[in-house]
């Protein structure tokens, strides 16, 4: 049996899904299952290849923005074959189109906006109770970091289409509320609405104030959590939960110095927002089964395997990560006990949206997204009336 | 009784001479003839059809003739942005590598000091993957640390550092400056085995004349190094029309499509954009594929020497 997977240089993640392996080895004598590890272009590359001429792994690696791989036939529907007993239903949901479900996600993760507690008591801010400033109080705390030449906000988009557009978003979010923002990525609601130019008047405001880094453009996700923790140091990383798989590692692994004080809070609330609660989630790694596999029933078996609630803690113990298996018992990792606890806080009373957009952005939309929201009015290159023509031009369909 | 066999001989191999010369060069050719009809010539129709086509969910595709042409030319500005890149890094990265190929090949000619360190030098980033070089220099450009922006500030002139490649003004000419380093040497090595291809005689001859090296050089040694000029000059000229790694590497076509050239555009339209339709990219290759052919013909024409020099 062959499975392709991405995250070659996850080494925790390797490890997890290279035991459920050799142990269906060790439970079916004579069965090999190999593993091929890519990255994530060039898994994509191979399967949209491999899959249209009929071929390909029995199970791929896949993700909620590869949509095109269901709509076209290339996944076999898992309803009936996976024991869905050990997964979330709330993080099935994203997998199921059609009345079907597609694929069993393993890893889910929500977007924070990590800080660093030392330089904003240095800064003379305290967080307020609910860990959430306002607009203002956000505006106010990056240009006194930028005053004290201190880079308020560590993000770059070398080699990412998402990260430069974490603050525009979920300001967006936060504003419109759940129903507005799908419309307004659905091509439902225009950009010109006022409440969406009110918010890239905001941001707008937080650029010209050197909210990033001067090599913005260039800084690569990696390297962005490296300038957060280490070198030159920021003040806030906003990033996906997924934060962890670099960042808790040894320090010689390009990890987080033992003694590093992070902290979560929460996006900044709007003014007038009309969900200052809510949060984007989203899901991470998931695998399918390829429609054409000749052993879907082994295929299933893999998934089943990874799903057990025994896995999803080695998950969490090892890539300190949310995981969509309900896994039992708390982690094992006490010197994360307290990150934990922090991220089971900020996610109190929070309302869910389900996906980042260039999670479910296509075509026009998403390369005007990736250039716009993601690089270029971020990197201050861009007015808020061209910014905001330019997103109408590529997603807007009303 | 003795004709028989003589008869039967005949008969069996009633092939001509030149019939049965085909049957050795077939199976010989035949191999090479399958692999260029199974990876060449297949792809490139297979491209041109899918071009008239719009590939749809559940493997539907339809026929829609030349309407991904007509989208193409009439309503894609991307497009547009793309070829004007692509034509800006042609001509200008064409005439700037190959320049500069010939300078350093004169160069290393006349004899500099340590000149063989300088060939090893000047060719090994020739040696080097894009993907490297790409990294490279992507960290030469960095707006904090970056060599340019260092040495700019060492010298005073601090204002002009500038995050070379996260401006939409700066990007395309700072990939096309890595292009030309990458290249020159290649060009370099090309002029230099040209150089030592010339004629004694005729060189012997100019100096006998008297003639002055800028005269040597302008009269006699480049109009004698005009074939490998033509010949580096289609080649540069076609590679760049096709560039993509390097773009990919270090902008992939951004700030705002300053950089999106036409090879980086149909990978962003084939596999970026969480669509299955390889009508439109292939749409895209085809129509660049008859620009390039075009372009070529036109190059090898206007440069191409009909009066063939007499030594």
């Amino acid at each position: 049996m062959s499975v392709w997977s991405h995250e070659a240089d996850e080494p925790s993640k390797v490890a997890v899904r290279e035991k459920v392996a050799r142990e269906m080895e060790r439970d079916h004598p004579g069965l090999r299952v190999k593993i091929t590890w890519y990255d994530a272009a060039g898994l994509v590359v191979a399967l949209k290849t491999s899959l249209a001429a009929g071929q390909g792994p029995d199970v791929f690696y896949i993700e909620t923005d590869w949509s095109d791989l269901i709509t076209d036939g290339y996944v076999l529907p898992l309803d009936g074959l996976v024991d869905w007993d050990n997964i979330y239903h709330w993080a099935r949901k994203p997998w199921i189109r059609d009345g079907k479900t597609w694929a069993v996600p393993q890893e889910v993760y929500t977007d924070e906006l990590y800080y660093n507690k030392d330089l904003l008591a240095k800064l003379g801010f305290v967080l307020p109770p609910n860990a959430q400033f306002s607009q203002e109080q956000f505006l106010d705390l990056v240009k006194k970091a930028r005053a004290a030449g201190i880079t308020p906000i560590a993000q770059g988009v070398g080699d990412r289409n998402f990260p430069g557009a974490y603050i525009l978003t979920q300001a967006l979010l936060h504003k419109l509320g759940l129903s507005d923002y799908a419309k307004l990525f659905g091509g439902q609601l225009s950009f010109e609405d006022p409440r969406v130019s009110a918010v890239f008047r905001w941001v707008k405001e937080l650029v010209d104030a050197g909210a990033y880094p001067k090599d913005f453009m260039t800084l690569k996700l990696a390297e962005s959590h490296f300038y957060f923790y280490q070198k030159p140091g920021a003040v806030m990383l906003p990033m996906g939960s997924w934060y962890t798989g670099r960042a808790f590692v040894p320090v010689d692994e390009g990890g987080q110095p033992e003694d590093f004080p992070l902290g979560l809070m929460q996006f900044p609330a709007m003014d007038g927002g009309a969900c200052n609660e809510c949060k984007i989630r989203a899901i991470g790694s998931s695998f399918a089964i390829n429609a054409a596999s000749p052993h879907p029933q082994l295929a299933a078996e893999f998934l089943n395997r990874m799903s057990r609630p025994e896995i999803g803690k080695l998950w969490i113990d090892t890539v300190h990560l949310q995981t969509a298996v309900k896994a039992q018992g708390s982690p094992a990792t006490p010197h994360y006990a307290g990150y934990y606890q922090e991220l089971m806080a900020r996610q109190q009373g929070a309302q869910y949206f389900e996906m980042d957009p260039s999670d479910f952005l296509e075509a026009e939309c998403l390369d005007t997204f990736v250039q716009v929201m993601n690089s270029s009015f971020p990197a201050g290159l861009l007015s808020v009336e061209e910014a905001l023509r330019l997103m109408n031009q590529g997603c807007y369909r009303g | 009784m003795a004709s028989m066999p003589q008869v039967r001989h005949g008969e069996r191999t009633s092939l001509t001479p030149q019939r049965s010369a085909w049957i050795p060069i077939i199976t010989f050719v035949a191999p090479a003839l399958i692999i260029y009809a199974g990876f060449t010539l297949f792809p490139v129709l297979k491209t041109i059809y899918d071009s008239m086509h719009v590939m749809k969910p559940h493997n539907a595709v339809e026929f829609v003739g030349l309407g991904n042409y007509r989208a193409l030319l009439t309503h894609d500005v991307v497009f547009w942005k793309a070829v004007t890149n692509t034509a800006i890094f042609s001509l200008v990265g064409t005439v700037c590598d190959v320049a500069a190929g010939l300078l350093l090949a004169l160069c290393l000619f006349a004899k500099v000091p340590m000149a063989r360190f300088w060939k090893v030098v000047w060719f090994s980033p020739v040696l080097i993957s894009y993907v490297v070089v790409g990294i490279i220099w992507v960290w030469i450009y960095d707006q904090d640390w970056g060599i340019v922006n260092t040495v700019l500030r060492w010298i005073g002139l601090g204002s002009v550092a500038h995050p070379w490649l996260g401006d939409p003004h700066t990007a395309l000419w700072a990939v096309l400056a890595t292009q030309i380093w990458k290249w020159a040497g290649f060009n370099m090595i090309v002029f230099l085995a040209a150089l030592y291809a010339l004629p004694a005689d005729v060189l012997g001859a100019a100096e006998l004349d008297h003639c002055g090296w800028l005269a040597k050089l302008v009269f006699v040694i480049l109009p004698m190094l005009r074939p490998t000029a033509v010949s580096l000059l289609v080649l540069s000229f076609v590679g760049k029309m096709m560039i993509f790694d390097v773009v990919w590497i270090m902008t992939r076509g951004g700030p705002l499509w300053s950089t999106e050239t036409v090879s980086t555009y149909v990978y962003k339209r084939a596999f970026d954009w969480n669509t299955f339709d390889l009508g439109y990219p292939s749409a895209i290759a085809v129509l660049w594929f008859i620009m390039i052919l075009v372009f070529v013909a036109v190059l090898t024409r206007l440069l191409w020497q009909h009066d063939k020099l007499e030594f």
